[in-house]
C-alpha cells in the first residue's frame, strides 16, 4: 500500500469522483431497495449526461482561467431546447435543422460573452450574468410566453429508449463527445493553449499564443454545448418552456470542479468532470430519495461549493 | 554622541542562500549616508531589516543609542524610520494629497481633515517649486502624472513622515537633474534638523556631491566606511569591485562586417535612445545596476513591452514587434529570470512546458506527444536537465532544472536571436554552468544573443563585448582590455570611463 | 482635456444627464410622474436597489464583489417577519423583528468577509455560493410566501414625517450617510485597497479590516433594502431579491465607480440605480409591448454594463 502511484492515484479527484458515485449508490441502495437496478443506473447516466454535455463547455471556461465561469449556460440551455423545440415540432426531418440552430446561435452569443470578458474586461460571472438577463428577454419575445414546439419522435427515442445493449443512443454520444474533448484538450493545439492561458496567461503570451481569441472561441464552445444540451433536454422531457436551463447553472459548475479541475484554471481534464456529473446526478438522487427539502438542497450544494474552495479556489497571500 | 542607528552583525538567511553574512551599518544624527555595492551585495536586504519589512536572522539594531527590534513596517515607522518604495506604494487612483497621508490621514474629529492635509500636501510640494513642472497639485490624480512627478509625491510621503531616519533607495532614479538637485538641497536641509538619510543612488556624482560618509557592501558583508571628504571615487569602486577581475579571454574571429540585430534610437517608458549593433555569433552583455534599461530593453525587442519610437532590424529587414508572436514569429525567443511570472506553466507537464512555443512557431494544429517527445527529450538532454519523465508536472524540478526546461522551449524553435533577461536568477552553479556552455555553443552556431545578468561576473566570463546601462541608456560600450569589473562598476554608477 | 478624459473622471456626469433626459421623457409620456403620490410610490419602488446598491459600492470600491446581496435581502425579510409574527406582532414585535433582520444582514456580511479576506477566497465564487446558502436558509426559515406584517408596520412606511414621505427620509438618510463616510479616512484606505492592493499593503493599511468593513457595510444596506422591502410587500417572500445582484452592480457601475475597484462613489451608485428603476418606468410608459420588456432592459443594462466598465477602466 506504500506504492507512490496507488496512494496519488487514490488522491486524485476522478478517482474520488468515482468512488463517491458508487458509495452514493450505495446508499441509495440501501435507503431505497432497487435503486441501484440496472434500469435506474441507466435513467440516471441519461440525466448525467446531459449535465455532462453542459459541464464540456463549462469545463473549457474554467480550465482557460482569469475567474472564468459561465452562468450563462442555463438560459442558453432554454434557448436552445426553445428553438430545437420550434424547429422540429415533433418532425423527424426537423432534427438536423434543429442542431444547427440551436447550436449556431448559443455558439455565436458565447462568442459575445467572450467578447466581454477578453476586451471590455467585464468579470466573467458578471458579464454571464447579464447575458442570461438578455437572453431570457430574448425568449418571452421569442416565445409570447406560451410553451410551443415539441421534441420530433426520433429524438426522444434516441434520448428514452434503448438503442443497443438497452443503452440509449444519448450515452453514446456522451462518449463521443467525451473522445472529442480528451482528444482536443490532449492533442491539439487549441487543447494546449487553454491549460497554458489557464495556468499563466502572461507566459502563454510570451511564448507567442493568441490569448484573446483563444478566450473568446472557449466562451463560444461554451454555448455550443449548452445549446446542444437544450436539444438533448427536450428530447428528454418532450416538452420546453423558457427556464427549463435553470437548474442545470449551479450542477454545471459544481461537476467541473468535484472532477478536480482547479477553479483558478490550467490544471483538471473533462474525464474528471464525467464522473463529477454522474456523483452529482446520484447525490441529486439521493437527496430527492431522502425527502430533503428544497432549501436544504440548496445549502448543501453551496457549502459543497465552499468547501472546494477551499480545496481549489485560495488566492495568494501579499508578501512586503 | 549616540549614533542614529547603528546596525551590526547583522545576518539573513533566506531558505539556503546567504543574503547578509555580516552587515553592519552606522549612521550619524543628522548625517546624509551612502550605501553602495554591486548588484546582490545585500544592501536592499540591510534597508528593509533597518526599516522593519525584513526580519534579520541575527545581529542587532540600535536607534539613539537603544536596541530595537521591529516586527513589521509598521512599527519601524513609528519608531521614526520611514522607507521610500519606488513607485510601488502609490495607488494612482487617488489625489495627490490622499496618497501622502495614506493610513496616517490628519484628522479633526473622526473626521478626515481635509484643509489641513491639503494646506499640509501643499507644503510639501512648495519644496520642489519652480523644478516640479506643471500639474503638480494636491489634487491632481497620480496616475495621470508623469513618472518623474510620481516619484516626487512618493518622496513627499517619505517626508510627511516627519521621521528620524528616511531610507532613500534609487529616489532620484526618474527625477530630472534640478529636480535631484532640489531634492538634495532638502535632505541638507532635513540635516539641520538632525534627520539622517540612507541613500542609495545608482550616480556616483550624486553620492559624491551630497554623502558625509559612504558604507561600502559586498557579497553580503560590509567591507568598509568612509568619509566622502577622505577618499576618491577610484577607491570606492575598488571596494566595491575587489579584486579587480578582467574579462575571461574569448575566442577572436568573430564577423562583424554584417550586423544582426540594429537597433536606432529605441525609446520607450524606460529607455532613453538606445542604439547598437550586434553580429551573429556574438554574446552581447548588458551590464549596469538593476532596472536601468537591461531588462526593459530585451522586453522591448520581445513585443512585451514595445517601443514608442525608434527601429529594430533584423537580418537586414526592419521589424514592427508589437508583441511576443511577432518576435516568435522572427525567430526570436526570450528567456526571464521571473520563472514563476513569465514563464512556468505551473501544474502543466514538462512537456507542455517545452513545446509551448514550439507549437506556435511552427503552427502545429494537433500536437502528436509520440513524435515531437524525442525530439523534445533530446534537447532537454542536450541541457543535462535532470527529470524522471517528460509527463511529469514541471513544479517537481528544482529551480535551475525549470530554467533548463524554458530554454529548451525555446531552442527547439531553433532561434536566430537569444534574449536572456537574468536568466540565472536563484539556480544552482551547476545549472550556471550547463547554461553558459549552452550559450557559447549556441553562439558558435550561428545565434546572436543579448544576455542581460544582475552578476557583473557572469558577464564578464561569457560576454564578447558590454554595454552598460544607466537611466536608461548606454553609459558606456566595453571591448576588449577596456571589459573589467572597475571600468563596469563605474559606468554602472555613471561615471564614463 | 477632450470629452473622452473628463468622462474618465466624472463618468457619472452623464448618468445624471441621462437621468434627467429618463425623467423629461417619462413626464411626457406619463404626465401624472410629477405628482407627490406618484413619485413617492415610484421611490418606494426604487428604494431597495438603491439601498444595496449603496452597500455594493464599498465593496466594489476595494475590489472586490458581493453577489449574494440578493439572498441577503431575502433572509433578512422572512427573518424579520418571522420574528414579528413570534413576537406576537406588537409594536415591540416589530422593532424586535426588524432588530433580528439587522443583525441577520451583518452576520451575513461577517461570513462573507471571513471568508474572502480572511480565508483568501475568491470573492465571485465565494459570493455566489454563500448567496445560494443564504436563499436555501430564506426558504427553510419561510418555504411559502405569506406572514403579513402588522398594519403598522407597512402604514408607517407609506406615511409622511414633517411634510416628507418615509421614503424620502430614508433616501436621504441613505445619501447622508454616503456623504458622511465619504469624509472619513475609511474610504480612502478602502479605495487605496482596490485601487493598488501591493501599494495599501506597503503603507501598511490594515486590508483584512477594511475589506470585512466593506462586506459588513453591504450586509447592513441588504438589510436597510429589505426591511424597506417588507414595508412596501407588507409580508415574507423567500424568493424576494434575486436580480437584485446584477442590478446592483449595474447601478454601481452606472454610478461611475470601476468594476476593479479603486475609483468611484456612492452617492454616484444611488444616480445609477435610479437610472435604472427609471428605464424600466419609461419602457413600461413606452408602450413596447409587456414581452420586450425585460429584453429591452436586460440589453440597456449588459450595454451600461460594457460601457461604464470601458470608460472607468485605468
Amino acid at each position: 500500500m506504500n506504492n507512490p502511484r496507488i496512494l496519488a492515484a487514490l488522491g486524485d479527484p476522478l478517482t474520488i469522483a468515482i468512488a463517491a458515485s458508487v458509495g452514493l449508490l450505495i446508499v441509495g441502495e440501501i435507503l431505497s431497495p432497487g435503486f441501484a437496478q440496472g434500469s435506474q443506473i441507466v435513467r440516471l447516466l441519461t440525466i448525467a449526461a446531459i449535465l455532462g454535455i453542459v459541464a464540456a463547455g463549462q469545463n473549457l471556461v474554467i480550465l482557460g482561467g482569469r475567474e472564468g465561469i459561465d452562468l450563462s449556460v442555463g438560459s442558453m440551455i432554454s434557448l436552445g431546447a426553445v428553438l430545437a423545440g420550434n424547429m422540429m415540432d415533433g418532425q423527424n426531418s426537423g432534427i438536423l435543422p434543429a442542431l444547427l440552430i440551436a447550436g449556431g446561435i448559443p455558439f455565436l452569443i458565447g462568442l459575445v460573452n467572450g467578447i466581454g470578458v477578453t476586451f471590455v474586461r467585464i468579470p466573467p460571472l458578471v458579464m454571464t450574468l447579464g447575458m442570461t438577463a438578455v437572453i431570457q428577454g430574448g425568449l418571452v419575445v421569442y416565445s409570447q410566453g406560451v410553451p410551443s414546439g415539441a421534441a420530433a419522435p426520433l429524438l426522444s427515442a434516441f434520448i428514452n429508449q434503448p438503442l443497443i445493449l438497452g443503452i440509449p443512443g444519448i450515452l453514446f454520444v456522451w462518449v463521443a463527445i467525451a473522445l472529442a474533448m480528451v482528444f482536443v484538450l490532449r492533442r491539439t493545439a487549441f487543447g494546449f493553449a487553454v491549460y497554458a492561458i489557464g495556468s499563466n496567461e502572461r507566459a502563454a503570451t510570451l511564448v507567442g499564443l493568441p490569448v484573446p481569441l483563444i478566450r473568446v472561441l472557449i466562451y463560444g464552445l461554451s454555448g455550443l454545448f449548452a445549446g446542444l444540451a437544450g436539444v438533448c433536454v427536450i428530447g428528454y422531457t418532450g416538452t420546453s418552456f423558457i427556464s427549463v436551463g435553470d437548474q442545470y447553472v449551479l450542477p454545471s459548475v459544481i461537476a467541473v470542479v468535484i472532477g478536480g479541475t482547479s477553479l483558478a484554471g490550467g490544471a483538471g481534464g473533462y474525464l474528471g468532470t464525467m464522473a463529477g456529473a454522474v456523483a452529482l446526478t446520484i447525490l441529486q438522487s439521493v437527496l430527492i430519495t431522502l425527502n430533503l427539502e428544497v432549501w436544504a438542497r440548496q445549502v448543501i450544494f453551496g457549502v459543497t461549493l465552499l468547501a472546494l474552495m477551499l480545496l481549489y479556489g485560495r488566492q495568494k497571500k501579499l508578501r512586503v | 554622541m549616540t549614533n542614529a542607528l547603528e546596525a551590526v552583525g547583522i545576518t539573513k538567511i533566506f531558505g539556503a542562500v546567504r543574503a547578509l553574512t555580516e552587515g553592519r551599518l552606522t549612521v550619524g544624527k543628522g548625517e546624509i549616508h551612502a550605501l553602495m555595492g554591486a548588484n546582490g551585495c545585500g544592501k536592499s536586504t540591510l534597508c528593509k531589516i533597518v526599516a522593519g519589512a525584513v526580519a534579520p536572522t541575527s545581529g542587532t539594531v540600535g536607534m539613539d543609542g537603544h536596541d530595537v527590534r521591529f516586527r513589521n513596517p509598521r512599527e519601524a515607522e513609528r519608531a521614526g524610520v520611514a522607507l521610500f518604495y519606488q513607485e510601488l506604494s502609490l495607488i494612482p487612483q487617488l489625489s495627490v494629497a490622499d496618497n501622502i497621508f495614506l493610513g496616517r490621514e490628519l484628522k479633526s474629529g473622526l473626521f478626515a481633515d481635509r484643509k489641513a492635509m491639503n494646506r499640509r500636501a501643499a507644503e510639501l510640494i512648495g519644496l520642489f517649486d519652480g523644478v516640479s513642472g506643471q500639474g503638480l497639485t494636491v489634487d491632481a490624480i497620480v496616475g495621470t502624472l508623469p513618472p518623474d512627478q510620481r516619484q516626487i509625491v512618493e518622496i513627499l510621503k517619505v517626508f510627511a513622515q516627519d521621521a528620524k531616519i528616511m531610507i532613500m533607495d534609487e529616489a532620484t532614479a526618474a527625477l530630472d537633474g534640478r529636480q535631484s538637485q532640489r531634492f538634495f538641497e532638502i535632505l541638507k536641509a532635513k540635516k539641520a534638523e538632525g534627520v539622517s538619510t540612507i541613500m542609495i543612488s545608482h550616480r556616483l556624482d550624486e553620492v559624491f556631491a551630497v554623502c558625509d560618509r559612504i558604507t561600502v557592501m559586498r557579497n553580503g558583508a560590509t567591507i568598509t566606511e568612509l568619509d566622502t571628504a577622505a577618499t576618491t571615487r577610484k577607491a570606492v569602486v575598488h571596494d566595491m569591485v575587489g579584486e579587480v577581475r578582467a574579462a575571461a579571454p574569448k575566442s577572436a574571429g568573430l564577423s562583424t562586417d554584417r550586423p544582426s540585430l540594429v537597433v536606432k534610437a529605441a525609446r520607450n517608458a524606460s529607455l532613453r535612445d538606445v542604439s547598437f549593433e550586434t553580429y551573429p555569433g556574438e554574446i552581447l552583455g548588458l551590464a549596469g545596476l538593476q532596472g536601468q534599461g537591461q531588462s526593459a530593453l530585451l522586453k522591448s525587442l520581445f513585443g512585451s513591452e514595445p517601443l514608442t519610437s525608434g527601429d529594430i532590424g533584423f537580418e537586414g529587414k526592419s521589424l514592427a514587434i508589437r508583441k511576443p508572436s511577432d518576435a516568435v514569429m522572427n525567430g526570436f525567443a526570450y528567456v526571464s529570470g521571473d520563472r514563476g511570472r513569465d514563464a512556468s506553466f505551473q501544474g502543466r507537464s514538462i512537456f507542455e512546458n517545452i513545446v509551448a512555443a514550439l507549437a506556435v512557431r511552427n503552427r502545429l494544429r494537433i500536437i502528436r506527444p509520440a513524435a515531437l517527445k524525442p525530439q523534445v527529450s533530446k534537447v532537454a538532454a542536450d541541457l543535462k536537465t535532470k527529470f524522471a519523465g517528460l509527463d511529469m508536472p514541471i513544479g517537481t524540478l528544482s529551480g535551475g532544472n525549470q530554467q533548463k526546461i524554458f530554454i529548451a522551449r525555446w531552442l527547439a524553435t531553433a532561434p536566430k536571436l537569444l534574449l536572456l533577461d537574468d536568466p540565472t536568477k536563484g539556480i544552482d552553479l551547476g545549472a550556471k554552468a550547463d547554461l553558459f556552455a549552452l550559450m557559447r555553443s549556441q553562439a558558435d552556431a550561428g545565434a546572436t544573443i543579448l544576455f542581460y545578468s544582475s552578476e557583473d561576473s557572469e558577464i564578464l566570463d561569457y560576454a564578447d563585448r558590454v554595454l552598460v546601462f544607466n537611466g536608461g541608456s548606454i553609459s558606456a560600450e566595453l571591448k576588449g582590455d577596456a571589459m573589467t569589473s572597475v571600468n563596469m562598476t563605474r559606468a554602472a554608477y555613471g561615471d564614463a570611463a | 482635456m477632450t470629452m473622452f478624459n473628463l468622462l474618465r473622471r466624472q463618468p457619472w456626469v452623464i448618468t445624471v444627464l441621462v437621468f434627467l433626459i429618463l425623467v423629461t421623457v417619462n413626464t411626457v409620456l406619463q404626465p401624472s410622474f410629477v405628482e407627490p403620490s406618484v413619485m413617492q410610490s415610484n421611490l418606494a419602488t426604487f428604494l431597495p436597489l438603491i439601498l444595496v446598491a449603496i452597500g455594493q459600492t464599498y465593496v466594489i470600491l476595494a475590489g472586490d464583489i458581493d453577489l449574494s446581496v440578493g439572498s441577503i435581502v431575502a433572509l433578512v425579510n422572512v427573518v424579520t417577519v418571522t420574528v414579528i409574527a413570534a413576537l406576537g406582532g406588537t409594536l415591540g414585535a416589530v422593532f424586535g423583528g426588524m432588530a433580528a433582520g439587522f443583525v441577520t444582514g451583518i452576520a451575513c456580511g461577517l461570513i462573507n468577509g471571513f471568508f474572502i479576506s480572511g480565508l483568501r477566497f475568491q470573492p465571485i465564487v465565494t459570493t455566489f455560493a454563500t448567496g445560494i446558502i443564504f436563499a436555501g436558509l430564506a426558504i427553510w426559515v419561510l418555504p411559502q410566501a405569506g406572514l403579513p406584517v402588522p398594519d403598522a408596520y407597512w402604514m408607517t412606511y407609506t406615511e409622511s414625517v414633517l411634510g416628507i414621505p418615509v421614503v424620502a427620509w430614508v433616501l436621504i438618510a441613505g445619501v447622508v450617510f454616503t456623504l458622511v463616510v465619504s469624509r472619513l479616512p475609511f474610504l480612502t484606505r478602502l479605495t487605496a485597497v482596490g485601487g493598488n492592493r501591493t501599494g495599501a499593503f506597503q503603507t501598511g493599511l490594515s486590508l483584512g479590516g477594511l475589506r470585512i468593513g466593506a462586506y459588513v457595510i453591504s450586509g447592513a444596506f441588504a438589510s436597510f433594502a429589505a426591511l424597506c422591502l417588507t414595508g412596501e410587500t407588507a409580508s415574507g417572500d423567500p424568493l424576494l431579491g434575486a436580480s437584485l445582484a446584477l442590478s446592483s452592480i449595474s447601478a454601481v457601475v452606472l454610478g461611475g465607480t470601476a468594476l476593479a475597484g479603486g475609483f468611484g462613489n456612492a452617492t454616484g451608485s444611488v444616480v445609477g440605480a435610479l437610472v435604472l428603476g427609471m428605464i424600466g418606468n419609461v419602457i413600461f410608459f413606452a408602450g413596447l409591448p409587456f414581452e420586450y420588456q425585460t429584453l429591452v432592459q436586460g440589453l440597456i443594462v449588459l450595454a451600461a454594463l460594457a460601457g461604464g466598465v470601458f470608460v472607468t477602466r485605468r
